[in-house]
């Protein structure tokens, strides 16, 4: 995160240079298949177009016919495992963290082709349930706009109900650690409610909300509210009573008390009710978007399964997978961010 | 400069144990005088109440009997006038050494104007590098220097110091010591530093008190008539510190006097 490298006698700019000097020597074998580790991805990549290409379909049928696509889609993938060899060659640096996501690359690759012969090429995985890539990709690409639609009205109300929730998490928590009057009437709601999945009052939303986005937001909402409270409240309530009487010494008022000293100090509890909060609320999400809400990923699944387009509906699965790591990330960034103080960065 | 005389008048503490659903006395009727600008120092072994003696003084507890005046005034809670700096840093670790002092003038309500002030006690501390370093990038004794001025920068009429270099090697210890008293010196500011080190107890302070335990009571007061900057090995330092830990129980001879 942060390097800093003092001057040395060694004459060392870079921690990483200082493990290079220090590393064990490697063998002779082990340079070499180290190499050739770094080499296996593209050669993977190649024998996924070359069978994509060459090898027959398993029905010669307007069913079985197949797309450019796939063959744009590996060969960007392709460029990028060239282009990553070659980068290697050059910079000791990118060699090896090559070395060490070359494996995993090659699996996923391995994948690609043992799925594809599984299902163009031989037919063991039979249509209309086991589609191959290209299918999946084509549907994708012929639904683009529509995929993008609901991408946003996804994340639209993915983040109505999570903002909403933290928020009211955040206050319930803290107001209940801060406060034995608060904590008295809430905690047996928590008790109550906590160990209820959202997802259970679907039915009840389905006949009480006046709107089902509105209703969606509340369960979403009350999925994300519980692991908030809880993290807040146990982060209030685990605060050392040092932390406050500093402050007390000096002076500090009750507003410091609380945003500049409680807060702050209950800090990694909430982000570990943010982060559980956001898999509530992703699971969540799509019950209420198979549910009701007529719009969405989780509703187009559901509404390209009542057609069986199979392809599409594994193709809005793999979008939900792409936008809900992305959300993930970017809460992993601002916890990072956050919580830089932390020793040896946040965990 | 400005320091305030220190009262504690009838001090009597006795906590609830709820987990025993017992009581425990802490203090038995603690009364002690203290100038404006001395430097007093109390020993006596762990557990003899003497932290609690110096977070009644601080505010931060309320005596079952008995009351403390400060510069005349009844301490009825905390107050910037009265600092503490406690055996632990209790920096806090989101901020930065610069940002933990800060803090400190922001609640003392004292930040305004106060760049010119950070900056000298930085520099008095050795920490101007380590001004923007987050408190767990430091080395212990850092850690302990950046909190003593953090305690120094809203400039208390009273420092309370609650063995503020217990958890700390010998060497940075002596270091520290003779640090605190060239601030004490240049400052004026009343000092009541609490410790179970006599050898600290003896260099740094003016009056020694000693308590002795369960309950806790002042059994003993012994002025230290020597000059600054005091020698640790000097034949008036060695004679004071065997009374004193003959009082403390500790030395062979007479044991039995202080047994009856």
């Amino acid at each position: 995160m942060m390097e800093t490298v003092a001057a040395n006698s060694a004459g060392v700019s870079s921690i990483w240079e200082l493990r290079q000097i220090e590393a064990r020597p490697k063998s002779r074998r082990r340079l070499a298949w180290e190499r050739a580790l770094t080499a296996l991805p593209a050669a993977a990549l190649v024998l996924v177009l070359l069978q994509y290409k060459l090898a027959p379909n398993f029905k010669t049928t307007s069913v079985y016919r197949t797309t450019d696509i796939y063959t744009w889609f590996i060969s960007a993938a392709l460029a990028c495992a060239l282009a990553y060899f070659a980068a290697s060659l050059a910079s000791r640096r990118v060699y090896e963290r090559l070395t060490r996501s070359a494996p995993i690359y090659t699996a996923v690759a391995l994948l690609f082709l043992g799925y594809d012969r599984l299902t163009l090429k031989s037919g063991v995985l039979p249509l209309p349930y086991f589609p191959w890539p290209d299918k999946v990709l084509s549907a994708m690409y012929e639904d683009r706009v529509m995929l993008l639609d609901c991408v946003k009205n996804s994340l639209v109300l993915l983040f109505s109900g999570y903002l909403t929730g933290a928020a009211a998490g955040l206050v319930t928590g803290i107001t209940a650690g801060l406060n034995k009057t608060v904590l008295y009437w809430v905690s047996p709601l928590i008790k109550v409610l906590g160990p209820i999945p959202s997802t259970t009052w679907v039915p009840i939303v389905l006949i009480l909300a006046t709107s089902l986005f509105g209703g969606s937001v509340f369960l979403i909402a009350l999925g994300v509210w519980y692991p908030v409270t809880m993290t807040s409240l146990n982060g209030i309530q685990n605060i050392r009573p040092a932390n406050f009487e500093v402050a007390r010494t000096m002076g500090a008022g009750r507003l410091r008390l609380i945003f500049k000293v409680a807060i702050p100090s209950a800090m990694p509890h909430i982000f570990q009710g943010l982060t559980q909060g956001m898999s509530m609320a992703c699971a969540a999400l799509m019950v209420a978007e198979m549910m009701g809400v007529e719009s969405g990923l989780g509703w187009y699944i559901n509404w390209q399964r009542g057609w069986a387009e199979f392809a599409k509906m594994y193709s809005a699965i793999i979008v939900i997978c792409l936008t809900f790591t992305f959300v993930n990330a970017v809460l992993t960034q601002v916890k990072r961010r956050a919580l830089r103080w932390q020793e040896g960065g946040a965990r | 400069m400005s320091s305030a005389s220190v009262q504690a008048i009838g001090l009597t503490k006795v906590f609830a144990r709820e987990d025993m659903n017992a009581t425990l006395q802490a203090l038995d009727n603690v009364s002690l005088t203290i100038q404006p600008g001395e430097f007093v120092a109390i020993v006596g072994t762990s557990g003899c109440g003497k932290s609690t003696l110096l977070r009644i003084i601080a505010g931060l507890e309320i005596p079952t009997r008995g009351e403390v005046l400060c510069g005349g005034e009844r301490v009825t809670g905390t107050n910037p006038k009265r600092g503490l700096v406690f055996q632990e840093h209790n920096l806090y670790p989101w901020l930065t050494v610069r940002g933990n002092i800060e803090f400190a003038l922001k609640a003392a309500k004292k930040f305004k104007g106060s760049a010119a002030r950070v900056r000298k006690l930085l520099e008095i501390a050795g920490l101007e590098e380590f001004a923007n370093s987050y408190p767990h990038q430091l080395s212990g004794g850092m850690r302990q220097r950046a909190a003593l001025i953090r305690a120094l920068a809203i400039a208390p009429d009273v420092l309370l110091l609650d063995e503020p270099l217990g958890a700390l090697d010998s060497f940075t210890r002596m270091n520290l010591q003779d640090e605190i008293i060239s601030l004490w010196r240049g400052r004026g500011s009343t000092m009541i530093l609490i410790t179970h080190d006599v050898d600290e107890a003896i260099y740094l302070s003016q009056r020694v008190l000693i308590m002795s335990p369960r309950p806790g009571r002042i059994t003993a007061e012994l002025p230290v008539p020597i000059s600054y900057p005091r020698n640790r090995s000097s034949s008036d330092f060695v004679q004071l510190r065997n009374e004193i830990l003959l009082r403390l129980n500790f030395a062979r001879e007479d044991m039995e006097e202080f047994n009856l």
